[in-house]
Formats: C-alpha cells, structure tokens, sequence
C-alpha cells in the first residue's frame, strides 16, 4: 500500500531536517524550523525530486518554503 | 514512494548500530546505497553516523579538508555515508567557495588549523581558467597561442602546492580539468592552433608533472570520470547558476565513491584479495551439470561476456590483487575446464588457493584468510548466487560481497565500481606478487618436506639486503607502514612526506629489509625506523611483511639494529610493543631475543631494552647479507 503525498513529505522532510514527522504540520515552515536554512531547502528539493521522480523549475524552489506548500507544489506536479 | 525494501535496510542499520554491531552496520549500510543512492539515504546515514558516540565503534576517525571553487557542501552526506561504509568516521572542514587562495596560501588558515588527514582540491575548469572555457571565443586572434594562461596556471598551481607542502603534511588529492562542456568553436574548434582540447590536455600534463614532483601530491583523473558518467548527466545547469553547485544531485555520490579509492588506499583499507566463485561468475552454466562442452565461455553472447569478466579479474591479478576460489563444485570437474577449454583465460596458477568442496562459503573464506595470513576485512567475494552472498554476509560481516547482477555484460564493471583494489601507485613488487604467492607455496611444501627447521632455513638460500630509505624505496617503505598489521611491534602509520622526514634525520635510522630467496625474489618486505638518543637506540617502527614471516628475518633484523647502536656508541635497544587485535605473530619478538620488559601501561602495550654489551642479537648463520 502506497503512502499518501502528505506521508511521504513529511518522512522525507524528517530525515533531511532531522525534526520529528509526527510533529510538521501544515504550519511547519522555513521561518520556524532550525535547521531549514538555504542549503536544506535546496536539498529539501533535490529529495523530493528524487522521490517524486519530478522536475522543478527555479521559480518554484523559493515557492516551497513551507510543508503546506511542497505538498501544494508537489501535487500539482504528480 | 518508498516500498517496504528501503525501509528494511534503513532500519536494518539504525538497529545495528544501536546494537554496537559495527559490520553489521556497515553491511546493512553498503546494500542500502547500492540499491538507492538517493540524497535521502545518504542523509539518513549521516544523520545516524553524526549522532554516535565519540568512540564511535571503533571506526576511524578521518579528517578530511575540502577546498572548492564552487559550492561542494552537497557531497558532504554522501561522503560521509560512504566513509562510514569504508570504516572511516569522516569529519569535514570546508571553507566557502572561492576561498582557494586565502585558505592554502596562508598558513594562519582555518585549513591547516584543522590539521586535515587528507585534503581535496576540487577546482572546475571554468572557475580557474576562464580564458580556456567560457572566454575562450574572445582571444585576440584566432591563432592566440594561449602561451599567457598556460604559463600562469603553472605558476598559480606551483604556488598553492608548494605552499601547501610546506604548511602541511596531509595528503593533497588535486582534480585535474574536465574538458569544456560546450565547444566553443564547434566543429571548427580542432582546427585552431590551440583547441581548447588541446589546452586542457597541456594543462592537464603540467598538473600531473607538479603532483608527480611533490611528495604526497595526487592527482584526482576528474576528467575521466565526467566523461564516464557524460556532460549531460555529471552536470546540472540549474543547479550551477543558482546555487554554484554545478554537479548534479545524483553524481555527486560518484564523486564520493571516487574519494574513497584515495581515502581507502591511504589508511591502508585497500582491498587485498579477490574470492570468486566459479558457475555462473568465471563462465556461464553450471560444469557439474552442463558438461564441458556446455559452459558458456567463448567469443559468443553471452560467452564472450565471462570472457571480457575473466579479463577484468586477470586485470586486478596483474595489479597485485591476490586471487582464490571458492566454489561448490567437484575438483576434477574444474581441473577439467582449467585444463581443456581453450577460452580459459584465468589458469589454476593465477589462484593463491583454491576451496572447492561442498561446504559453506564462509568456511572456504576463512580458510583462504587463513592460509594467506590475510584479514577477513581485507577480502572481497563475488558471486552470482543471491542465497550464498546473503549467508556470507550473515556469517563474516567484515567481508564484502558482491552480489553479480543477472547480466554477465555488467559483471566486469560491477566489479571495477567502487575501485575496492585500487592502490595509489603500482610498483614491481604488485605485479609480482601472484608469483609470489606461488613461490611461497612451493617453499611451504619444502618446509613440508624437509627434517628440521634449520635445514629449511638453510635450503632457502636467503639472501637480505638491507639498506637505508631512499628516494627509489620512499614509496614502498611508506606503502608497508600503511599496510602491516601482523609484524608489526607498533602499527604506525607514515605518510611518504613524513617517511621522507625520517629519512632526511641524521638522528634516525630508517631502514628496509629486502629478501630473496631460492624460489624468487621477494624485494622490500620489512621497514625498521629507529631514533637515536645519547644512551639508547629507540625502536620506533619494524615490521615484516606476512610472506615472509617464521623465516627468522626478523632475528637478523634485529642484529643489524645492535650492530647500527654499537657503531654509533649506543649500548642500548630499547623498543615498545603496542599490541593490537591483528599483532599477535610479533608478541614475543622482544622476550625471544633477550629483552628485558621495563614498563606495561593500562592498554597494555610494553616497553623493553636490551643492553647491548651483554647480549646484542647475534644474525643467524644461514642468512647470507646484502649492505
């Protein structure tokens, strides 16, 4: 059984951020998570585009500052 | 989406760890990447190896210093999982891009503070040489010679390495240039004077001339390995002109795994020993079932594949990889192949021993490693079967296994990927060494066959030539002190730089112990540095290669060392034993010859002396010497 998009960003922004996956949540966000700073995002992005097997386009990477915005992104992709 | 396969391995190592199962660990660690190298997996491994304790279960501590003129902090996870692969606990200094000069130019730089154990220079052509790459089109003329940009990365390079060796003793690993992505010129580029292939093939040549000139300088073949893996692939636009990071996020694990043959070759983890299986590795079939005449091996598919796969190891045997077989199979029915099939390219010769019986594959490793006097952890196996790699990696985790993949045509690359063998340099003594090997069991059934050890000494013929490092030695005197485990009093390592020290010091002696015997000639195989204080002669390193152990070498080595101290008014050896897990053949090295034991400490390890105007060491007599 699959995992849903919300699951599967959640684990893989636990293990890049190294934060709890039970604790992101819509709110989770750059601004108010140590840790996610402009090299994690970066590699934030490279990880969902490994796991998604997607592209993104430049203009979308600082779109994706927040959990509640890569699964917007990232679903329109899919 | 993630499948339930990753989860295992990932969970696998988490639980090892926990468990202080190291290999284990490494095992479940090694399956996991070779699956799927994906930045996840590698930050789930950094973030597990970043969190061990300070020893660290017994991996080695490795410092290592990354200097960049781009931005190379993404291949720190993947550098730092696959160091955790190799037994080595990676820490990382890298100063932001850009900052080549200031950090190797100044000698007050966080750089050499850090005290690296190996340094990385990894400069991208276009960062360094503009005028080569992206500027290329606006020289002056279209016959410009170029003679300006050549000559001043002569001079840039000079200054930074000789600067560097003169701060520093780590190794340094130097990329070379990667040709320009783009011909600039297109197709009419290779008509002009100075191409810009051209160019960076000069450059190239001076780059390796000056790591040639240095000690302790080598040069990373970056080119190759872009052209291996292609422009398109190795390179991310996007990534480069919005991050600075122009290697794409699924190369930069190649890079890694290109580091390591350098990391693993100068902490003396090189590989030593190739196990092969034989049906359905070293041809195609099954010979206990298919006959001789129904293997697959010759010039057609998939024939021609075991061949190219039989070439690829008589390669490493070349190389000084040491050969052996395990397979489970009757002996006569492989005697016959060996014998009669007229594709063979790999001899029973080729093969230090040779296990082939019916019982478990760990079994036949283990009495391989012991027969070579080789460790597990040193030793490689491959195999095509899946259940015999799962029961050797359950039984002797410190082995590595390869798994061959279902088509022969990838077997020779798979087994080349890591560069598991691969040593920084090959010298005569490498390409020997199989020979070696099978002197050496020729001498072990005249021992066999002899009544006494003496006679057997005698019958060697040993001739030792002993003399002091030199420039001609320095290379493999260092490369001994990296690899010795067993003879070895007290397991220090020495960079060429330092042995070069060493050998530079009046108040030391560093010396090498070749042999020759009646079945060949053995060359250098021991290493002695000793330093000299007003009252004794201080043993520092002395240690002997595992071929030629029980031969009483060491006794005239040791009387050499005596004879050293008398002349120069010494009328003490003193020496330490600092005894490790692989030592035990050198425990007794000091109580056999009369030592007297002074101290012993809480980790054991033991200081002597020998007071020479009673009792120096006196050379046996059936050694005939060599100054």
């Amino acid at each position: 059984m699959s995992k849903n998009i919300e699951q599967t960003v959640k684990d893989l922004m636990s293990i890049v951020l190294n934060i709890d996956a039970t604790k992101i949540d819509d709110s989770t966000a750059m601004d108010n998570t140590p840790g996610w700073d402009s090299g994690n995002q970066i590699n934030l992005v490279l990880a969902l585009e490994e796991e998604f097997s997607i592209s993104f386009e430049v203009s979308e990477f600082e779109l994706m500052v927040s959990f509640f915005d890569i699964v917007q992104v990232v679903s329109a992709k899919i | 989406m993630t499948e339930p396969i990753k989860l295992d391995h990932r969970a696998a190592v988490r639980t090892h760890l926990e468990g202080g199962e190291l290999q284990a660990a490494q095992q479940s660690a090694r399956l996991l990447l070779q699956e799927q190298p994906s930045l996840i997996n590698f930050r789930f491994l950094r973030q597990l190896i970043t969190a061990l304790p300070s020893g660290g279960l017994g991996l080695k501590p490795y410092k290592v210093a990354l200097v960049s003129s781009f931005s190379i902090e993404f291949i720190h996870d993947s550098l730092i999982a696959y160091g955790f692969v190799n037994g080595l606990r990676i820490e990382i200094y890298q100063p932001g891009f850009g900052m080549v000069n200031q950090e190797m130019l100044d000698s007050n730089s966080g750089l050499y503070a850090f005290v690296p154990d190996v340094t990385v220079l990894a400069i991208e052509g276009e960062d360094w040489l503009p005028d080569v790459y992206t500027h290329f089109m606006d020289a002056d003329t279209a016959g410009a010679s170029f003679e300006a940009v050549v000559k001043g990365f002569r001079q840039q390079l000079a200054a930074l390495v000789t600067t560097f060796r003169a701060t520093s003793s780590s190794p340094l690993l130097v990329h070379n240039l990667a040709l320009p992505r783009q011909r600039r010129a297109g197709i009419a580029g290779l008509r002009l004077p100075r191409s810009q292939a051209q160019l960076v093939t000069d450059l190239n040549r001076s780059l390796l001339e000056m790591a040639a000139n240095t000690v302790d300088v080598h040069t990373v073949d970056y080119a190759a390995l872009v052209g291996y893996f292609g422009v398109q692939q190795w390179y991310d636009a996007r990534m480069r002109l919005y991050a600075k990071a122009p290697i794409a996020n699924s190369m930069l694990g190649n890079l890694s795994l290109e580091y390591m043959r350098y990391f693993r070759a100068l902490s003396g983890l090189t590989k030593k020993c190739l196990v092969v299986d034989l049906d359905n590795t070293l041809w195609g079939g099954v010979i206990g079932e298919d006959g001789i005449d129904g293997i697959q091996l010759g010039p057609n598919y998939p024939g021609s594949a075991f061949v190219e796969f039989q070439r690829a190891v008589l390669d490493l045997y070349r190389r000084g990889v040491i050969l052996a077989i395990a397979s489970k199979n009757n002996p006569a029915d492989v005697d016959a192949v060996f014998q009669n099939h007229r594709f063979m390219l790999l001899r029973k010769e080729h093969f230090a021993q040779t296990q082939i019986h019916w019982e478990p594959k760990s079994e036949s490793l283990k009495r391989i490693a012991k027969g070579l006097s080789i460790g597990l952890d040193h030793m490689v196996f491959v195999d095509d079967n899946p259940a015999e790699c799962a029961q050797v990696r359950r039984e002797l985790p410190m082995v590595t296994v390869i798994h061959l993949p279902s088509r022969p045509e990838l077997y020779a690359e798979t087994l080349y990927a890591e560069g598991l063998f691969d040593t920084l340099s090959l010298s005569d003594e490498d390409r020997r060494r199989g020979q070696l090997y099978q002197q050496r069991a020729q001498a072990e059934t005249m021992l066999a066959a002899s009544g006494n050890l003496e006679d057997y000494y005698r019958d060697l013929a040993m001739e030792l030539t002993i003399a002091k490092v030199d420039q001609s030695s320095l290379a493999r005197a260092t490369q001994l002190t990296q690899k010795t485990n067993q003879f070895n009093l007290t397991t220090i390592r020495y960079s060429e730089a330092e042995m070069a020290e060493r050998m530079a010091d009046a108040n030391w002696l560093a010396i090498t112990v070749g042999v020759r015997d009646r079945f060949g000639d053995n060359g250098i195989v021991g290493v002695m540095l000793a330093h000299a204080a007003s009252d004794s002669l201080n043993i520092d390193t002395f240690l002997l290669s595992c071929r030629v152990i029980g031969r009483t070498v060491e006794s005239a080595m040791l009387a050499h060392l005596c004879d050293a101290a008398l002349a120069r008014g010494i009328k003490k050896l003193s020496g330490r034993l600092v005894p490790t897990e692989k030592n035990v053949p050198v425990r007794d090295l000091f109580d056999k010859h009369g030592f007297s034991k002074l101290t012993e400490d809480a980790t054991g390890t033991t200081t002597w002396e020998l007071d020479l105007t009673h009792g120096p060491v006196p050379c046996p007599a059936w050694f005939k010497t060599v100054a």
